[in-house]
């Protein structure tokens, strides 16, 4: 018996290969995210452990808890803490046991390229400004003739930018900050160890007092770095620090920095791989499809190779464990395979990372055991469940089987009811599992969703071989009078339909999900456009390219144009309220009902302006709480710890500022960076629109991050980012559809096998090899058109879901992008020519006197 | 009807020189056939014997342009189909020959009508309909065109083929044991209207057979064995036949 299932093995090496394909890919995916992410880890890790070992203590102040929500838009980036008096400087240098000790400071600096006047980086990771002390030079090493910065009119900048902007020593840059840009000559480039920047953070370094001057610290420092005497331990050198310093201000090792540095990035990983898994396991989810469509086709065209063996004398259980083993060693094998694949994936990756000009710090590829443990295990499972059906149907071959004509497998039609049955109710159970996570369920929401989706496509995939005939032939009814080969196409996809319906089956997860996202996107543009009429009323918005924050100096040179009403700036942060990240925006209370539209329903925008401790809240939020005017919000800042607010209005526009609102003098009050996320203006009175924008943008020129745009612009930017949040998604879904294509590419491979002696006839009494190749082309045209059609009013359904349970958070609007739908269709139809492509070669080749006397 | 007219059987429908057929190499070497010379006139019904493993299909597939024999030279009519590519031998197989096998003769997606049709469709010219109706009516099927393979008969499956190599009007029409596996009756069934096609409208059919009976419907009988023609024999009898194929053997 194990003898048998090896030599089958063996002897189908190619079907072996195929039907590996879809576990190598679905396994190198999930190997490829832990390698990537671990590997990135790694990275950071010897990064914080070598950053650590420039000091021994770090003196900060006490923060309540650290930022989960990077300063916005990366600008100065790490903890948000007030920042230190400089005179502790002075206390933590008299402290015995102290050797050392310097003053950091850190805030955001955006770099502008000379040559194009467009400002460096600022799209995801932070542009940092820092100044350079005693300490510094363990940590960066300046390239070349590089000299530290001396004086207000020099920095350092990092080797990546250096290449990439084609900067050298010498010469001149301009630097946007918090305040008014400044222009400085370049004295020296630096890279940390060999990498060229740190994860694609800009950096810029001035001496400290300019530093301080330019990022808004005068007569701060954001931390203090302390070195001990030789032989005095971290611990005993924290507690006598600590003993110095004065409320408010802690001492702590700089290994618990690192540790805390490496937890935060944990987690924003951990975010990052969940994400990554979610892609894998849908590619691994249509993999198991590929693999139960070639069992079950194996299955049945051995049903007499596996009747001669019971009768024999095998055992039902011995044929059963057969195919089983047979799926065993094909998932052992392709998880090996897809391990070696996701090493691959992830260098692939990491190059890629590269062109976008991230550089992670060289480590070597990490290859953890779990990676390699997690990968086999799933490869195997997904392999052998997948074949369990199969298998079983293999162990119902009667013996008897084996003096009959080969037929379509050994199940019966009576089962068909029972087939149908069970079909319903696992997609219903799939939609009401989906339907519950999208509406119903307080916590785990998006993993009964996920499961809900799956069960709703297996579900789909059992009900479909009812469709796959009228639909294969409707679809496929035009080409009857095309020509005798589309015709004989048709009718091939119609013959089985099982076979049709799980191939397309493949296909249609891959589109199905796809054709989602894509609705949700339009559904997305369409309701943010509705916002944007419904709540802006002002002419012109000033924001940056990639959304990040910027330099408050622009809305104070707008606000001073004479063509300009009224300028409104918005700063948007995080906060939590009861212990969950919540985002919070501040506006200018005098202004913003001119730009802006909240719909105070109660209370009064301008009782913002009395305390710092006052808040407006959404409807939603409010009644979700309980809260009413009067009633106090538990607020948490990361800078002071507790300070609850105030209630002093309601309002029912959450769309353009969030859930919470404060007033910019209280955001003032608690955070430490000032930075504008966007700003509205309107026109004044009697100006044309072109004079108003043209005078904005000479008032802005200096800072090229900031792009001036009316409401159109703004709406075609936005977009723009979902379009590109959508190209994502679609990219990384793009896997699923690769292997249901392989899955079309394995079941016309086989079915060709099982028609040699028809393709042979086909070829005896004239038919050419182009038109054998035309035949297999519609055929699987047909069954990916199938797949496509299935998948996308699937997605259709499933988008108008997403969108419903979305509407509380903005998404207003249901769009059905017809033409993308269309365009998926066909591609779908072009992807199965592309299928077709070497089951349509094997079959021309066939020779045709031996496939006439094949048995 | 012009078209009905048998053409007189002067002038060779096929014609086969000094073949030969050698199958693998060395040791393993086969030879299959031997230097066979034979010529199938127009309008003539032939017959071709032997013991299993003579040489018969082996002779048949270079005819027809299955195969390409190892030396020697095949005609269809004036056309030498050793000098032709293998798209040629296809084009040629699909309008000159017309073939009908053991088994497995019918693309089992299609119907009946549509299987007769096929060389026709598969070369997209028009279906001469009095011609197809005049075929159809001969193997007395027309109430099952619409019908699956699934659906009929080996007996009937073999007139469809039949019907389907007569229906591209093709030079020659070649059958390896067409009736095989058929009972007596719906073997005289096929051949009878195999014989009818020769009679009245003057078809060229050459059949592989191992049955005295069936050779007997035939106007001549060629004997091969160990790949050599051994004999032939006009208007043959069963009887005749049988004894003859008993000497072949002893
Ligand atoms: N593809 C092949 N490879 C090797 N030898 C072959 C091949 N086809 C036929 N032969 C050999 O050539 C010889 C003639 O075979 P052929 O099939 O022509 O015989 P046949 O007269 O049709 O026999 P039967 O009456 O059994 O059908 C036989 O010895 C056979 O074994
Ligand atoms: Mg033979």
């Amino acid at each position: 018996m194990w003898r048998a299932t090896f030599k089958s093995l063996v002897a189908k090496k190619l079907r072996l290969v195929l039907t590996a394909i879809s576990v190598v890919l679905g396994v190198g995916f999930v190997a490829g995210t832990y390698v990537l992410t671990d590997t990135m880890n790694a990275a950071f890790e010897q990064l914080f452990a070598q950053t650590s070992e420039a000091s021994d203590v770090v003196v900060r102040s006490v923060s309540a808890f650290d930022a989960q929500v990077e300063g916005p838009g990366g600008g100065g980036g790490g903890d948000e803490r007030t920042p230190v008096p400089e005179q502790v400087l002075a206390d933590v240098l008299s402290v015995p046991g102290v050797a050392t000790a310097v003053g950091d400071v850190q805030g955001y600096a955006q770099m502008v390229d000379p040559a194009t006047d467009e400002v460096i980086g600022g799209v995801g990771p932070p542009t940092i400004g820092t100044n350079w002390t005693d300490l510094a030079g363990d940590i960066l090493s300046l390239r070349g003739d590089s000299v530290p910065p001396a004086s207000a009119d020099e920095v350092v900048i990092d080797a990546a930018t250096a290449r990439n902007a084609n900067l050298a020593v010498g010469d001149r840059i301009r630097i946007l900050f918090q305040g008014p840009p400044g222009e400085f000559t370049i004295v020296g480039v630096a890279g940390f160890g060999d990498a060229d920047n740190l994860g694609g953070a800009t950096l810029a370094v001035f001496d400290t007092a300019t530093a301080q001057e330019v990022l808004g610290k005068r007569g701060v420092f954001d931390a203090i770095s302390v070195v001990g005497d030789e032989g005095v331990p971290a611990s005993e050198l924290r507690a006598s620090v600590d003993a110095a310093l004065p409320d408010g201000v802690e001492a702590v090792t700089s290994t618990s920095v690192a540790d805390e540095a490496s937890q935060a990035l944990q987690e924003g990983l951990g975010f990052f791989r969940t994400a990554l898994l979610v892609f894998a396991f849908v590619a691994l989810f249509v993999g198991s499809f590929i693999i139960f469509n070639t069992f079950s086709i194996i299955v049945a065209q051995r049903t007499r190779e596996l009747a001669l063996l019971r009768a024999l004398g095998a055992s039902k259980r011995q044929v059963i464990v057969s195919v089983v083993l047979e799926a065993l060693v094909v998932g052992l094998l392709a998880s090996l395979l897809g391990i070696l694949a996701g090493i691959g994936i992830a260098v692939g990756l990491q190059g890629l990372l590269g062109a976008f000009n991230i550089d992670l710090p060289s480590t070597s590829i990490q290859l953890l055991p779990r990676t390699i443990i997690v990968a086999l295990i799933v490869g195997v499972v997904v392999t052998v469940v997948a074949s369990i059906l199969p298998a079983r149907r293999a162990g119902s071959v009667a013996p008897i089987q084996a003096l009959r004509e080969a037929s379509d497998g050994p199940v019966a039609g009576d089962l068909a009811g029972r087939r149908l049955v069970i079909a319903v109710v696992v997609t219903a159970l799939g939609a009401a599992a989906l339907l519950y996570g999208l509406f119903g369920a307080e916590s785990d929401g998006a993993s009964i969703v996920g499961l809900g989706a799956a069960v709703t496509f297996i579900g789909v995939a059992m009900l479909s071989p009812l469709a796959a005939r009228p639909v294969a032939g409707g679809l496929g009814a035009p080409l009857k009078r095309l020509s005798v080969q589309a015709r004989l196409g048709r009718e091939n996809a119609m013959r089985s339909p099982r076979r049709t319906a799980s191939t397309a089956a493949a296909l249609m997860i891959g589109l199905g999900l796809v054709s989602m996202v894509a609705i949700l996107a339009a559904s997305l543009k369409a309701s943010f456009d509705a916002a944007l009429t419904e709540t802006l009323k002002a002419d012109y918005t000033l924001s940056t390219s990639s959304f990040t924050s910027f330099s408050p100096e622009v809305g104070r040179r707008v606000a001073a144009l004479p063509e300009v009403e009224t300028t409104s700036a918005f700063r948007q942060n995080g906060f939590r309220v009861d212990g969950s990240t919540s985002f919070l925006t501040a506006v200018d209370p005098g202004t913003v009902e001119d730009v802006a539209t909240l719909e105070v329903s109660e209370g009064s925008v301008a009782a913002l302006d009395e305390r710092a401790d006052v808040v407006l809240v959404h409807r939603d939020v409010a009644a979700d709480n309980g809260w009413t005017l009067g009633d106090e919000v538990p607020a948490e800042f990361a800078s002071l710890g507790d300070r609850p607010l105030t209630i002093v209005g309601i309002y029912d526009e959450n769309r353009l500022v969030g859930d919470y609102v404060i007033s910019l003098g209280a955001y003032d009050e608690y955070y430490t960076e000032q930075l504008d996320s966007f700003v509205l203006v309107t026109g004044a009175e009697g100006v044309p629109l072109a004079e108003v924008s043209e005078s904005i943008s000479a008032a802005a020129s200096e800072f090229p991050n900031v792009q001036v745009q009316d409401q159109a612009a703004f709406r075609e930017q936005q977009a723009g980012f979902v379009d590109q949040l959508l190209g994502l998604v679609t990219a990384l879904l793009a896997m699923a559809i690769v292997i249901a294509l392989f899955g079309i590419v394995n079941t016309l491979g086989l079915s060709i096998y099982e028609r040699t002696r028809e393709l042979g006839l086909l070829r005896a009494v004239g038919m050419s090899r182009v038109q054998v190749k035309r035949m297999i082309r519609w055929e699987s045209i047909i069954i990916a058109v199938f797949g496509a059609v299935l998948g996308i009013v699937i997605g259709i359904l499933f988008g108008w879901a997403l969108q419903q349970a979305l509407r509380s958070e903005g998404v207003s609007e249901f769009v059905v992008p017809v033409g993308q739908l269309v365009a998926y269709l066909v591609f779908a139809g072009l992807a199965g020519v592309l299928a077709a492509i070497w089951p349509a070669k094997r079959a021309a080749k066939l020779n045709v006197l031996e496939a006439i006397s094949y048995e | 009807m012009a078209s009905t007219m048998p053409a007189p059987p002067t002038e060779a429908a096929a014609r086969a020189a000094n073949l030969k057929k050698v199958y693998g190499e060395g040791d393993a070497a086969v030879e299959a056939l031997r230097g066979v010379s034979l010529e199938f006139g127009r309008g003539g019904f032939t017959a071709i014997m032997g013991p299993s493993g003579s040489g018969k299909s082996t002779l048949l597939h270079c005819l027809a342009g299955l195969d390409s024999p190892t030396e020697g030279n095949v005609w269809i009519g004036d056309t030498d189909l050793t000098t032709l590519s293998e798209r040629q031998l296809t084009a040629l197989r699909r309008d000159k020959v017309g073939f009908v096998f053991q088994a497995f003769n019918l693309v089992p997606t299609l119907t009946a009508a549509e299987n007769i049709t096929l060389p026709l469709d598969i070369a997209g010219t028009e279906v001469d309909r009095v011609w197809f109706d005049q075929v159809v009516d001969t193997i007395g099927l027309r109430d099952r065109l619409r019908h699956r393979p699934s659906e009929l008969s080996g007996g009937q499956q073999q007139r469809v083929a039949g019907a389907r190599a007569l229906v591209s009007r093709p030079e020659i029409v070649f059958a390896d044991e067409p009736t095989g596996n058929l009972d007596s009756r719906s073997g005289a069934e096929l051949l009878g209207f195999l014989r009818e096609a020769v009679s009245t409208h003057g078809q060229t059919i050459v059949i592989v057979t191992h049955d005295a009976g069936a050779a007997s419907y035939a106007d001549r009988v060629v004997f091969l064995a160990d790949g050599h023609v051994v004999d032939e024999m006009r208007d043959p009898t069963a009887d005749l036949v049988l004894d003859r194929l008993k000497s072949l053997e002893s």
